[in-house]
């Protein structure tokens, strides 16, 4: 019995004692979902259009973020820094379209996961040769990202909002918004989505596989940049951000590997719902650190329903 | 033609002839001295300073002295990423020509201990590893000196209580820990001496890929309000935790770190922010040791170090690595000296590092006065327990900032013995030197 009030009441006496508090849980839970939205968009951009399963979207993150820090440290103002990382981004996806995948049209899907994981592996190395492995300071103030904080005092309690978290989830939505309407309005858009549906319908109307290609790398190099600034705005950027990659894989299974909304909506949910969990059943009941798996149990939970995920698109394949 | 032949033949036997008698001759001129290290993936920030301090202390023995008693340190490093399972190939890879291990992770150290049961080879993990390795009756092969994480937790909490663990009792210390068998090392220390001493005692795990985002654990910290927070973490998780305990506004001079916690790079990145933030070291830096001269004048100058830059050299990590292989080196010495032999083997080495007596004295002639305590090793303890500092970030770098402390011994000696006698019993049947008198 005292388990079960444990489990069934305590929690919710617990959020209206301290409404300030179960407030910040949300904040903090919305915060981290934008974070595991951004992640997650870069894997479903090259989905959609390639039906590749990008191993390497971890380490474009770092790769990023190492590039925009170690431009500013080599004296390139970090608002010139920018347009030149994403410079080498898009180089880095010309590349890739000419060294990697150019090779492999045609081959089976594994065989492209499997370069993608040759992708990751260079990209360590060549990222190490260049940078180091030693944590470098984000330039966040340098890049007129706000260090400050923002304190309300709600039901007389405390709730601490920082402005580079504010900054994250306003950037993350106007980025998510121009994304949507690229995909959904523009010309390059809409062969992206085509070239998803049908590869070779597609390329029978004229649409250029390697000019998408180069095009959905390119702007999975640009939400990587997104990513590594806001997630080395806060702990630093090393190549312990690969690891933050893995965070996405439950909102693909929630949100389905095609839905840009499965995405945004996936990683939303999954990071209000596991800081929820953890911080109302979680510690109490478990020791804590539910985080890291509570994504995965979730998401497994809405296959058993939803074997497409919430927003994937349910195929019916005829033997 | 016979003439040509027999030339032929000759070239092609000296030619062969040199080309096997190089590496021999080589293999006896030095020690092999593997070292497992971690300069990739994502613990590299912490590891790549303390790996350049090791390497750089070895090349300067190398280059200034012709090695140890002329016998030069072959230092090699393989790859480990601070993985387990790369780290337990690196040791397999190895240990064929090793005189010593050296696992730099507590979780190879555990996977690699029975192993060196049967290999005969020493492991060296420099305050690190298993705390009851301490216990050389059952732990034959393995070191952790000078001090050990139970010695850590012990100064932790005595710096806190001011020496009096009682007036600990009614408040709330919690434990910020890796999950992983690091963080998890200083567990059963705390929960004894809570049980003890009255304090309530709160383990806040946290994940290897929540590193970079503490926010739920920091929550924790927020509701549970404890008086003190004591850190275990490694790699990203420091400046992650640093990070949020500044944007959580928990008071810095109540938030103290392990020795792994306390790197100049990860304060670095808060600056001012993070000052008053403190971490229990074994090491002290100094810049201005002979040491330091000499390390500055045969390798950094002479470019042959790995530092990015040469004022790399004045944080606590990369001091702390010429300790370590100061360490390994005082024990070769030793050896040396007990075997009357240049080569030592890697038996000839475990009673080295059994025998280690770093008196203030042997310190100063190693020009690495207040560098390090005092210890000395024994058959029965294979950590010396040396005593420890508080450094503070004052902004830019960390200073000094107690006396040194020392751990209680009274509660860390019964409870290392119980635990590696459980541990013997676990793993049974497990090898103990009944000749080493406790």
């Amino acid at each position: 019995m005292d388990v079960l009030h444990k489990i069934l009441v305590a929690p919710f006496i617990d959020m209206v004692a301290a409404p300030d508090f179960f407030m910040q849980v949300l904040w903090e839970g919305l915060v981290s979902g934008v974070l595991y939205a951004l992640i997650a968009l870069g894997f479903v951009l090259i989905y959609k259009s390639s039906r590749i399963f990008n191993f390497a979207q971890g380490i474009m993150v770092v790769f990023a973020a190492l590039t925009l820090v170690g431009l500013h440290e080599k004296g390139v103002p970090a608002l010139l820094a920018v347009p030149l990382t994403l410079v080498v981004m898009f180089v880095l996806a010309v590349a890739i379209e000419r060294v990697v995948l150019r090779p492999l049209v045609n081959q089976p899907d594994v065989i492209l996961f499997m370069a993608t994981i040759g992708i990751t592996l260079f990209l360590i190395g060549f990222g190490e040769m260049i940078f180091g492995g030693e944590n470098k300071v984000m330039i966040t103030e340098q890049l007129m990202i706000p260090t400050g904080a923002f304190t309300f005092e709600p039901f007389g309690g405390f709730l601490l909002i920082e402005q580079k978290d504010l900054t994250a989830v306003v950037g993350a939505g106007i980025l998510v918004l121009v994304l949507l309407v690229f995909l959904n309005r523009s010309k390059m858009g809409r062969a992206i989505r085509a070239l998803g549906d049908d590869h070779q319908a597609a390329l029978s109307v004229g649409i250029s596989l390697s000019t998408i290609w180069v095009l959905v790398w390119f702007i999975a190099g640009i939400i990587a940049l997104a990513t590594g600034i806001v997630w080395g705005a806060r702990a630093g950027v090393s190549f312990a951000l690969e690891v933050i990659a893995f965070k996405a894989l439950p909102v693909l299974m929630l949100g389905g590997l095609e839905s840009v909304t499965g995405a945004i909506v996936g990683g939303l949910a999954i990071g209000v719902l596991e800081k929820l969990f953890e911080i109302y059943w979680g510690q109490p009941l478990m020791g804590g650190n539910t985080e890291t798996w509570f994504a995965f149990v979730f998401a497994l939970i809405i296959l058993l329903f939803r074997p497409q995920g919430l927003f994937g698109e349910k195929i019916i394949e005829r033997v | 033609m016979k003439y040509r032949v027999k030339t032929a033949l000759l070239g092609a036997a000296l030619g062969l002839g040199t080309i096997l008698a190089v590496p021999l001759a080589s293999a006896q001129e030095s020690i092999y001295a593997p070292n497992l290290s971690y300069r990739t993936g994502p613990f590299a920030a912490t590891g790549i300073p303390l790996m350049n301090g090791q390497r750089d202390y070895i090349m300067m023995l190398n280059e200034r002295d012709g090695g140890v008693n002329g016998v030069k340190i072959d230092f090699d490093e393989c790859e480990t990423g601070y993985s387990t399972e790369k780290g337990v190939e690196c040791y397999e890879k190895t240990k064929s020509k090793a005189v010593v291990t050296q696992p730099w992770s507590t979780g190879i150290t555990l996977q690699v201990l029975p192993k060196t049961n049967v290999d005969k080879i020493p492991i060296l993990a420099p305050g690190y590893g298993f705390s009851p390795m301490s216990d050389g009756k059952v732990f034959q092969w393995a070191f952790n000196p000078p001090a050990s994480y139970w010695d850590g937790a012990s100064m932790m909490l005595n710096h806190i209580s001011g020496g009096d663990l009682d007036s600990l009792k009614g408040k709330k210390v919690a434990l910020l820990h890796l999950d992983h068998p690091f963080g998890k090392e200083p567990i059963p220390l705390f929960e004894t001496l809570a049980a003890k001493h009255g304090f309530e005692f709160l383990p806040i795990p946290v994940g290897l890929k929540e590193m970079q985002n503490q926010s739920s654990q920091w929550l924790q910290v927020r509701r549970e309000k404890p008086d003190y927070v004591l850190m275990w973490g490694w790699g990203a998780m420091n400046a992650g935790a640093i990070t949020e305990a500044i944007k959580t506004r928990y008071p810095m001079d109540q938030f103290i770190g392990i020795w792994w916690s306390g790197h100049d790079g990860d304060l670095q990145a808060v600056g001012e922010k993070g000052k008053g933030y403190k971490s229990i070291s074994w090491s002290v830096p100094m810049n201005d040791a002979p040491v330091m001269a000499d390390v500055k004048k045969y390798v950094v100058d002479a470019g042959k170090s790995l530092l990015d830059k040469p004022e790399d050299m004045d944080t606590v990590f990369y001091q702390r690595g010429l300790l370590i292989s100061m360490i390994l080196v005082e024990g070769i010495r030793s050896a040396q000296n007990e075997f009357d032999t240049k080569v030592v083997t890697a038996e000839q080495l475990r009673w080295g590092l059994e025998n280690l007596k770093i008196d203030d004295a042997r310190i100063a002639e190693l020009g690495m006065t207040g560098m390090i305590a005092p210890f000395s090793t024994s058959c029965a303890d294979h950590t010396g327990h040396s005593g420890a500092w508080m450094l503070e970030w004052d902004g830019t770098k960390f200073v000094t900032a107690s006396d040194m402390l020392t751990a209680d011994q009274s509660v860390i000696k019964p409870l290392e013995a119980a635990k590696a006698a459980e541990y013997a019993t676990a793993n049974a049947p497990w090898p103990v030197n009944e000749d080493c008198k406790m």
